[in-house]
């Protein structure tokens, strides 16, 4: 019998620095992003990325957690949760984390991640998650100033690009690349809509689109929705792009396009924000108990 | 402290009901602000706000289609269509936005009572002329109360009306100024419940418990920490469970200190300034309270209103509570952000529908207690 295809799978990952001996350390602080789609926990050793998971959420944020930090700590020399000194919930799952000390929002978190993924002249941040998708001013501290979220629908976000990789079975990590494999740029579809999309894309192809055709008209769509956002907040640079989509560039490039100015360019997974941020927090609040 | 006014809050039509039967009084039911309770009063009649039950109706899409009709009037309009307000013997309208209007139309037509009325309020509570013109649809509105119940309506009736609700409102305030304390000996929850009991409850009732709560208020001890000092600025604030939300069971403490909504200090705010001309002096104080933005043009008269507010209760963040599809103030938080914005003043805008998605509004407003301080 054929195994079924899952289209809308992206590849989970681990890392440890090999750099870095957590024994040696003076503060091991954790963050853990359990989101809608998505969880991820990051180790810290003094201020330093030590290891870090990105999995598949379930529908228990416990068990989640479990599983992002068990898949985190899995190969990471025999650290263990008790060796950790101060550990901080963030995301959709914040409050369900039985062995988080404190929760702080995916919001907060996000924007110190990014200011530590890409330094503190990130003013604007894009962070498009799973489920929702927020755009963020912050200061040169990464703290967020001021945000706004889309809510009460999933077109724009990380689900709703999983959603149409079913649809047209095209491999999610695929849309970017393929979106731009056409020969002139269709208008966005009407609707991002995640309940209509089977139809709208049907439609499509039957009236003779090609996949990618199709793909990125989508990502055209989902690239105008996320930009009125950042027209609301005001776009100042530097701007960056946190969450999966940002790995879309199907998505990102268009945003770029529609908002005039380019993102930076990540020099790490970005679906680690959130809780790298957590991690990072925990540091600091760990550090100032200390005191 | 509070607890009795909560209690008379939930059980709001078991209030009227037995209000009725202990009175044998009639019970007229008013959609907006600024349909004027003193002159029902004076009539011998309860006037209670007609609010929702943040509770879905299948019997409202009929007449209001979810995807246009503002959230506030399809949940209220559907309690009325689920026989919540059966007791009701008349309903009024003081003419505000399009939406009130619709809801009391279509209560009008498919949930008859004994008495409808909709009474004509100035477009604008700016333009020259609107205090005698309101002075005079006033005086045609108690003509027609006094048709039905069959009695004229004196100005001693209409002096003790106004006396009613002048004391309820100074006394609401008074409770109200206790939230400017650094450490507030009234919670918004508590403000709320306080505020809009009194727009379902007799207002002498309402002024008794009221005294009771002013006896013990100032040696109140709070156990709690106020965190952020918050302000709601929006149209008709029924959502305890939001209010609740902020209050309790956020991870960062907050205070909800004062509202600029119709069932807060906005409808409470000034008082009828007695004189010879009864409906005159009523029709200056609805002329005259703190407008909503339906009235409130060509000048904007609430942000001078707001920022009034923010200073006397040392406001640190507002959140803008919008009802879905309820465009005037939608209308009006554009430029209240804007402002909010110059004064440093972190806003968040919500948009309530007749259910809220509370874990996402919890997020939202923890985001924004966030923002108000130093984490690390």
């Amino acid at each position: 019998m054929e195994e079924k295809k899952e289209y809308f799978r992206w590849v989970e990952s681990t890392y440890v620095n090999p750099d870095i001996d957590w024994k040696k350390a003076e503060v091991v602080s954790a963050g853990i992003d359990v989101g809608s789609v998505s969880s991820q926990m990051v180790v810290m050793c003094d201020g330093q990325i030590y290891a870090y998971s990105n999995t598949r959420s379930g529908s228990s944020s416990p068990n989640s957690a479990k599983n992002a930090m068990e898949l985190c700590l899995k190969d990471a020399n025999g650290l263990t949760l008790d060796n950790i000194h101060y550990l901080i919930g963030t995301g959709y799952g914040r409050v369900n984390i039985p062995f988080a000390q404190k929760a702080i929002t995916e919001i907060s978190c996000h924007g110190i991640g990014a200011n530590f993924m890409y330094g503190p002249t990130v003013k604007t941040l894009l962070d498009m998650g799973g489920q929702d998708c927020k755009a963020l001013r912050l200061n040169e501290k990464g703290k967020c100033l001021n945000f706004l979220m889309n809510d009460k629908c999933a077109a724009g976000t990380g689900r709703g690009m999983e959603v149409i990789a079913e649809i047209l079975k095209v491999p999610v990590t695929e849309i970017g690349d393929r979106s731009f494999d056409i020969d002139e740029e269709p208008p966005p579809v009407s609707s991002t809509c995640v309940v209509f999309a089977k139809s709208e894309a049907t439609g499509l192809l039957k009236d003779g689109w090609s996949k990618n055709k199709v793909l990125a008209a989508y990502c055209a769509a989902m690239a105008g929705r996320v930009v009125d956002l950042l027209n609301r907040i005001e776009v100042e640079k530097d701007f960056a792009i946190t969450g999966g989509i940002a790995k879309n560039k199907g998505v990102a490039k268009r945003i770029e396009k529609l908002i005039g100015v380019e993102a930076l360019v990540p020099k790490m997974d970005t679906q680690i924000a959130g809780a790298l941020g957590a991690a990072i927090y925990a540091n600091a609040l760990y550090k100032k108990a200390k005191k | 402290m509070f607890e009795k006014f909560s209690e008379i809050l939930t059980n709001r039509h078991e209030y009227a009901r037995d209000w009725k039967k202990r009175t044998g009084g009639k019970v007229v039911g008013f959609f907006c602000s600024y349909a004027p309770e003193e002159p029902l009063k004076a009539a011998g009649i309860l006037p209670v706000r007609i609010i929702g039950g943040h509770k879905s109706s299948d019997k409202v899409g009929k007449y209001i289609a979810p995807n246009i009709g503002c959230s506030f009037c399809r949940d209220a309009l559907g309690r009325g269509l689920e026989g919540d307000y059966d007791y009701l013997d008349g309903i009024v309208q003081g003419q505000t936005c399009l939406h009130t209007g619709e809801a009391f139309w279509v209560w009008q037509k498919h949930l008859p009572v004994k008495f409808s009325y909709f009474l004509a309020v100035p477009h604008s509570t700016q333009t020259i002329g609107r205090e005698e013109y309101l002075a005079v649809e006033y005086a045609k509105f108690k003509t027609a109360l006094e048709k039905w119940i069959g009695k004229e309506i004196t100005n001693e009736d209409l002096d003790r009306g106004i006396e009613s609700y002048n004391t309820n409102r100074q006394l609401i305030r008074q409770i109200f100024e206790f939230r400017q304390q650094d450490n507030p000996l009234v919670t918004g929850s508590e403000a709320l419940d306080l505020a809009l009991s009194g727009q379902i409850m007799d207002r002498d009732e309402h002024n008794a418990m009221m005294k009771e709560v002013l006896k013990k208020l100032p040696d109140r001890k709070m156990d709690r920490d106020p965190g952020t000092r918050i302000m709601i600025i929006g149209s008709v604030n029924t959502d305890r469970e939001f209010m609740h939300m902020v209050e309790h069971e956020c991870d960062l403490p907050a205070t909800i200190v004062i509202d600029d909504t119709c069932t807060g200090i906005r409808y409470n705010f000034n008082d009828v300034n007695p004189q010879e001309d009864r409906l005159m002096a009523i029709s200056l104080r609805y002329n005259h309270r703190p407008p909503c933005p339906n009235k409130d043009w060509p000048r904007r008269r609430r942000i001078p209103f707001i920022k009034h507010l923010i200073k006397t209760y040392k406001v640190d963040a507002v959140i803008l509570f919008n009802h879905k599809f309820c465009q005037p103030h939608q209308l009006d938080n554009a430029v209240i952000e804007r402002e909010m914005k110059a004064m440093g003043i972190p806003t968040l805008t919500l948009e309530f529908d007749i259910r809220i998605p509370i874990g996402q509004f919890r997020t939202r407003v923890e985001a924004m207690l966030e923002t108000t301080m130093d984490i690390i």
